[in-house]
């Protein structure tokens, strides 16, 4: 049996659209092509997952997006796999292309501190039990290491980097409530390679860049992203829960919009204190994204080119850079 | 075809004397509909065990048993119930005395009920308590997460002086069932595992010579397993492609997508099955994935010794042995003892 199902051409502002076999109960349906990373293939995701929940197909369990993809499953005694592929197709040409997309978001603000002590003892660890010649280790952090593979001035630039774009939460995975963030503002782009092995420690809260994404880590766990710093915490999965987490133990939902503010350890510490006493409140404000104000910014000229220039200077500091 | 357990009350039921490897409290089908904010659906990882426990002591299908990894556990009961003991064959006894698996038999307050190490085939049994495990529900099941720390007993594998309670039901005394030898599932050595194809296998990942090799070569289950996955012996694939791009510099790798339960993920040039408690998601290529009536064979691979080869399937096999688990999970197919 092939992997591949079936492919469908949608008209030409949506995306193409590629169905695989994932196992005798799910499908997963990708859109588009892998590169370049496309954040209007993620909206489309998300369009979809949010038109399938309002409209649901009778046997469709659930969905679950990727960057570029939504694993969609299935009770094969109720509705068989081809016939999931049909309503997806359907669903395909009833979701607005692209630019005309507006979802549910809420913006959330998260303070951030910058090469925190945390985050270095976990870079300290991984470097006396794991691999002490690790080339993203530099100086105790991975921070110098972010910034030479963006090819950027100095470590302050990065943090702007950060600090100037709305970060989309293109998904959540990985681990309950770890969202993956892109930047809105394309000239805010960033990548990094990843660990190698993976690192065995992590503290709850740490911000840390992995190919082109932001994460955040919502538990203590192991990981393989480079660590830039901590926030909140930004999940709160045991039953006994702080207010902010009353409704939901995930603070942070696929669409979300986050925006980083910096502060220092001593006030990260004390903030921290407060959200787990329950005493802090999260800086969230609902509302919509309507993707055309995306497109705005990003399609305006002086903004591709500076994003361009940028990229190419990326792609160039990455051929120099030592692959972990 | 069960009824839903009616609860009324919990009580306590037993308490732990020896927890044995990793013990947990498991439901199926887990934790559901919530990957989509990255939860895996934990649950039993051999659910046919698992289910066929609550079918012995007559419980709903949703009720909440113990996973009982390498076999060993030791409890004292505290209040009377009946339970039954599933999965490969071990040495089963109450207060010193062999009792039977596969079967429901009544316990009473003072039992001391204790299982040892398995020593032949198969890896993990199942323990179900008539009017299930009492344990609160955590985000829709009362499936223990480890590595979230949710869900079972605080999120946690059980420990010495743990005590569980029980859903105390209506009182009915419930009949005491076996189920019929030639049902029952064969632990092996070696096992025969049925997978679909994909989603990220050939033309555009593997080779048509990489998916032969996947469905021909035996292979070894590394020590290095458990809930999460079943890691398999390396392999290089010459693989379709020369690099993950973008996305990564390894050709398995690719920008991140959402895990099918039972993928067969390439991790680099390492192969895992990915477990009920695996990561949601990731940015690896899955070149194949357990049709959902085989994933029971995963949770009864012994670590470090058993072998596997993949048989290729196509879904009309799939909905055939999910046909046949059915009939396995009939209560009507079970005797009276």
């Amino acid at each position: 049996m092939r992997a591949i199902v079936a492919t469908t051409e949608l008209d030409d502002r949506r995306p193409g659209v590629t169905y695989r076999t994932a196992g005798d109960r799910a499908v997963l349906v990708e859109y588009g092509r892998p590169h370049p990373v496309d954040l209007a293939l993620n909206f489309f995701v998300h369009a979809t997952a949010r038109h399938l929940q309002d409209h649901p197909v009778r046997g469709v369990l659930e969905a679950a997006p990727g960057l570029r993809s939504l694993l969609v499953y299935f009770e094969p005694s109720v509705i068989g796999r081809d016939t999931v592929i049909e309503a997806m197709d359907e669903i395909h040409r009833e979701v607005p292309e692209p630019t005309s997309i507006v979802l549910p978001s809420r913006r959330v603000r998260l303070p951030i501190a910058f090469d925190d002590s945390t985050s270095r003892e976990a870079v300290h660890r991984y470097r006396v039990s794991d691999r002490p010649d690790a080339p993203n280790v530099v100086d105790g952090n991975n921070i110098d290491y972010v910034v030479r593979c963006n090819d950027l001035p100095a470590r302050e630039a990065l943090y702007e980097r950060i600090l100037a774009s709305e970060w989309w939460n293109a998904f959540s995975g990985f681990y309950p409530g770890l969202p993956s963030l892109l930047p809105l503002d394309p000239r805010s782009e960033l990548s990094a390679p990843k660990y190698n092995p993976a690192r065995n420690w992590t503290p709850e809260g740490a911000v840390a860049i992995g190919g082109p994404s932001l994460v955040i880590h919502p538990i203590e766990s192991s990981g393989s992203y480079q660590l830039l710093g901590r926030t909140l915490p930004i999940s709160y999965l045991s039953p006994r829960r702080p207010r902010a987490y009353r409704a939901d133990p995930v603070l942070l939902h696929p669409a979300d919009r986050i925006t980083f503010y910096m502060i220092d350890e001593t006030e990260l510490v004390e903030l921290r204190r407060q959200a787990f006493e329950g005493r802090y409140d999260y800086e969230i404000e609902p509302g919509r994204y309507t993707v055309a104000d995306h497109f705005a910014v990003a399609e305006d000229p002086a903004v591709a080119a500076e994003a361009e220039r940028r990229r190419e200077r990326r792609r160039r500091a990455h051929d120099m850079v030592k692959i972990p | 075809m069960t009824p839903r357990t009616r609860t009324t009350v919990a009580e306590p039921f037993l308490e732990v004397i020896d927890p044995g490897l990793q013990t947990t409290v498991q439901d199926f089908p887990g934790r559901r509909g919530r990957q989509a904010l990255g939860f895996f659906p934990s649950g039993p990882v051999d659910h046919l065990a698992f289910r066929a426990a609550n079918l012995l002591v007559g419980n709903g299908s949703d009720a909440a048993g113990l996973e009982i990894p390498l076999g060993r556990f030791q409890a004292a009961i505290v209040r009377p119930g009946t339970i039954a003991v599933t999965g490969p064959e071990v040495p089963l006894t109450r207060n010193g005395r062999p009792l039977p698996m596969w079967e429901s038999v009544p316990v009473e307050e003072g039992d001391v009920i204790a299982s040892g190490v398995l020593s032949g085939p198969g890896y993990r049994t199942y323990l179900a308590v008539a009017g299930g495990i009492a344990v609160p529900e955590a985000y829709g099941s009362r499936a223990t997460q480890l590595v979230a720390g949710i869900g079972g007993l605080d999120g946690r594998a059980l420990e010495r002086a743990d005590v569980l309670d029980v859903h105390v039901t209506d009182g009915g005394a419930r009949p005491r069932r076996r189920m019929p030898s030639s049902l029952r599932p064969t632990y092996r050595r070696h096992w025969e595992i049925e997978v679909v194809r994909g989603p990220h296998a050939d033309p555009d990942y593997l080779t048509a010579e990489d998916v032969e090799y996947l469905f021909s070569a035996t292979w070894r289950c590394d020590l290095n397993s458990d809930r999460v996955a079943v890691r398999l012996n390396q392999h290089r694939f010459a693989w379709a492609r020369a690099s993950g791009d973008v996305a990564g510099g390894h050709p398995s790798n690719m920008l991140d997508t959402s895990y099918p339960l039972g993928g067969v993920l390439a991790y680099g040039d390492v192969l895992t099955i990915l477990g009920p408690d695996s990561n949601s998601s990731g940015g690896f290529a899955v070149v194949a994935t357990v049709a959902h009536a085989a994933l029971w064979k995963v949770g009864q691979f012994r670590p470090g010794m058993d072998t596997v080869t993949f048989r290729e399937i196509d879904l009309a096999q799939a909905a055939a042995l999910d046909e046949h688990l059915g009939r396995v999970l009939d209560s009507r197919h079970l005797a009276t003892v």
